[in-house]
């Protein structure tokens, strides 16, 4: 038993944060945020060098073989640096889905390219309606000779406008299946949707008769179900992982804040009603950090209880990250309101991905099916 | 990171299930001669006082051990030893700062029950203000004369012996006039009367002082260091028994999933109704949350760091979760949550109370308004969170300013 990283964890941990204080400062957010394509394509490339975008992919594919608990810990730092670019949706949504479902023949295309920095993926997980649960997929796959014709409406499929290929769940007659779509293909149309967060961007899809080859599908027709469900659980823990970083940003600026900022002839972080804040703050940010990585290492370990540990690190994470975040405006006072002070930055990240991947109301309602279930 | 117990850790817990099945108690536990008994029996079998040193009495062992062995007995929901304060928090401060010939003296027989403690800290007028104490112990050449009144004494009625924190300097800052004694609570001068909490029953009482005699030799530390031997003290009061205390949420929360299947409100059961779906998931992650953050607990212990500051952070974070839960519970139960007695057979409204007894919802509830006062307040942890782990700036304090009291 053991719950602390190990000398390794934490030299990766120091070494991402150098790097992304050095590349990844609020004006590169800010610039970014302006930008048509909205990420660096400098950044990408030394983020391939530095080995992140191959983390947790297998050696022989080009990466380190590593965890979701090293993973947690680089999506943290860049939760902390509101860090703009399709990371999130190559490495985890894209990545890990290849990963979990692909064929030899696909890892070893798919996986080698994000890894050495040369293809963006991403996963089109949502559709209208607000059920993360993949059973509720109403778009179609229609056999179509040897391969197949993808129809059906998807939202908030994040950066799918800088992406090379898109998982793309989809009813066939089997049932629920999962297919790689290039997002450049005839029939697909990408429209932005801007939220909050301008240093994260999504898109709607529309898929109208896309034609696919018979390669383009993960796994046998109909059995995608399992697999979008462990890809979720890892999304809404990885994503949680992001909200932890935003969430101690947010934290560290508001103590280093209140140390300084002078009411009343004293720094305001000597008010007990500052104090308290301050340390409800770092109450819920420590609970979160537990939950993160309790649920990383679950996931990687196979642990029984890793599917509700999952649903339990997005629910409470979401609650503590928004309450850490909003509290950190709050003892700004109208300094955190504007437009040119950095928080907002880190609180928009956090804010915009509370309702993805399962919101706290879905997961606590997945959390009370596995309790009844159990008992 | 490996949240995987040893081999070793999980022999240990088998161990100590099969001994636990074996030697629980069969009937209730009703005098304080059962529970004496029943204390002794943990004794012998070497699962109290294992973290204290062998040649006291102690067994030597690891955290996890003791963690295993607290939380096995949740899990049984065994009856509490005896001598808590004893174990917990006395035994702990004379291992650590008593003279060899106080642990000679006190410390096997905290452990075999025969003298039980209680802790003489909180005043009328200083409760979380602890240093804002006015009982003081005048020196007499061989011993001390005791005089002041102590309030919210745990086990003050069944006491032996007390830990004392008494004012023995007047005239320097209040902080640096407090020492801490050894006090024997059966001598004439001490005068204990029962307190009737509002949970109608009464584990607290008020200590009266007059004219009671403290020996020299039974002073801990040196004269006027008794507030930071107070400090580990309270340390003390918060590490501990973490993974126990989940597991006892944990058991009270299954008994409430039961009870949501069983009542029903418009002609469907509790439990299938979205509100209180989304109220017992909430439930439920702040328990797990509280079993992660146990886990990071022990394995500090384990390296034979001491949490420190961050103890305020477990205290703040299980005593606010609980009196949450008693309070979802009781919404979700309705006029059941309330009952004391009178709760309709088929439906058992029983839990398994933090104290290791059996309770009511409501009783229960009722207690855990006590967890974020005593020990140090939610407030008080808040500021020890500010100041030392934060590093805010502290306060401007009149009882810091200068050197008087």
């Amino acid at each position: 038993m053991n719950f602390s990283f190990s000398d390794d964890q934490i030299l990766l941990k120091n070494s991402v944060r150098a790097a992304l204080d050095e590349q990844c400062k609020p004006a590169h957010v800010r610039s970014m945020s302006e930008d048509p394509i909205g990420y660096s394509d400098q950044l990408w490339g030394e983020m391939a060098k530095l080995g992140w975008l191959g983390l947790p992919f297998p050696e022989e594919q080009g990466g380190a073989g590593l965890g979701l608990v090293e993973l947690a810990l680089v999506i943290e730092e860049m939760g902390r640096a509101a860090y703009p670019g399709p990371f999130f949706a190559t490495v985890v949504l894209g990545g890990l889905g290849l990963m979990l479902g692909g064929s030899a023949a696909q890892k070893d295309k798919w996986l080698s390219a994000i890894a050495a920095g040369k293809a963006r993926a991403t996963a089109a997980l949502l559709e209208e309606h607000l059920d993360w649960d993949p059973a509720a997929t109403a778009a179609t796959a229609a056999k179509s000779g040897a391969g197949w014709t993808l129809s059906g409406l998807k939202r908030f499929v994040p950066w799918a406008h800088a992406a090379d290929v898109v998982l793309v769940p989809a009813r066939s007659p089997e049932g629920l299946s999962l297919f790689l779509v290039d997002p450049k293909s005839a029939g697909v149309t990408l429209k932005p949707m801007i939220g909050i967060d301008l240093a994260n961007r999504w898109s709607e899809m529309r898929l109208d008769k896309v034609a696919v080859g018979a390669e383009a599908i993960l796994g046998r027709p109909g059995t995608a179900g399992p697999l979008l469900d462990s890809l979720l659980r890892r999304a809404a823990v990885m994503s949680s992982a992001e909200m932890l970083g935003a969430a101690r940003r947010c934290l560290d600026m508001s103590v280093e804040y209140v140390k300084v900022r002078d009411q009343f002839g004293q720094p305001i972080g000597s008010f007990q009603a500052i104090r308290h804040r301050c340390a409800e703050m770092l109450l819920e940010a420590e609970n979160a950090h537990a939950a993160v990585y309790y649920a990383s290492w679950a996931l990687t370990a196979g642990a029984e209880d890793a599917a509700v540990a999952s649903s339990i690190c997005k629910a409470y994470v979401s609650d503590a990250a928004r309450k850490v975040c909003g509290d950190a405006i709050q003892v700004h006072g109208g300094i955190g309101f504007t437009w040119e002070y950095d928080l907002h930055l880190y609180m928009k990240r956090a804010k915009g991905l509370e309702p993805l991947y399962g919101d706290t109301e879905y997961h606590r309602e997945l959390i009370v099916r596995h309790v009844a279930a159990a008992k | 990171m490996d949240l995987n117990y040893t081999p070793e850790d999980i022999a240990f817990r088998k161990q100590v299930r099969t001994w636990l099945e074996q030697n629980l108690p069969k009937q209730e536990i009703r005098t304080l001669e059962d529970r004496r008994a029943w204390h002794r029996k943990l004794y012998d079998a070497g699962y109290l006082g294992m973290g204290w040193p062998k040649e006291y009495g102690g067994g030597g062992a690891r955290p996890m051990q003791q963690a295993i062995v607290a939380d096995e007995m949740a899990q049984a929901n065994a009856p509490a030893p005896t001598n808590s304060l004893g174990l917990g928090i006395v035994g702990p401060t004379i291992v650590v700062h008593g003279t060899d010939a106080q642990k000679r003296r006190y410390l096997k027989k905290i452990l075999s029950a025969e003298e039980l403690w209680c802790q003489l800290y909180s005043e009328p007028n200083a409760g979380s203000d602890l240093a804002a104490l006015r009982t003081s112990a005048v020196d007499q050449g061989d011993h001390f004369l005791v005089n002041g009144q102590k309030i919210w004494t745990s086990g003050g009625s069944i006491a032996d012996w007390g830990l004392l924190l008494a004012r023995t300097d007047p005239k320097v800052s209040k902080h640096k006039g407090i020492t801490c004694f050894l006090m024997n609570m059966r001598q004439p001068g001490v005068d204990v009367r029962p307190l009737k909490q509002i949970t109608g029953s009464s584990e607290f009482s008020e200590v009266f002082m007059t004219n009671a005699r403290v020996e020299k030799g039974d002073q801990i530390g040196k004269l006027g260091e008794g507030w930071g031997i107070a400090q580990t003290t309270l340390g003390y009061e918060r590490g501990g028994r973490a993974l126990a205390r989940v597991t006892t949420y944990s058991s009270q929360f299954h008994r409430l999933t039961e009870a949501a299947k069983r009542l029903r409100r418009h002609g469907k059961p509790l439990f299938e109704d979205p509100v209180v779906r989304q109220k017992l998931g909430r439930i439920w992650s702040e328990v797990e949350v509280e079993r992660y953050q146990a886990l990071r607990t022990l394995t500090l212990l384990e390296r034979g760091e001491h949490p420190g500051a961050g103890g305020s952070l477990t205290k703040l974070s299980y005593s606010e979760f609980e009196k949450r839960f008693m309070e979802l519970a009781l919404e979700i139960l309705g006029p059941y949550g309330q009952l004391t007695e009178g709760a309709p057979e088929d439906f058992k409204l029983q839990i398994d109370t933090a104290v290791g007894d059996h309770g009511s919802w409501a009783y229960a509830y009722l207690w855990s308004r006590a967890g974020t006062i005593y020990a140090g307040s939610s407030e008080i942890q808040k500021n020890v969170i500010g100041e030392r782990i934060l590093g805010l700036p502290k306060e401007t304090r009149a009882d810091r300013v200068g050197g008087k009291a």
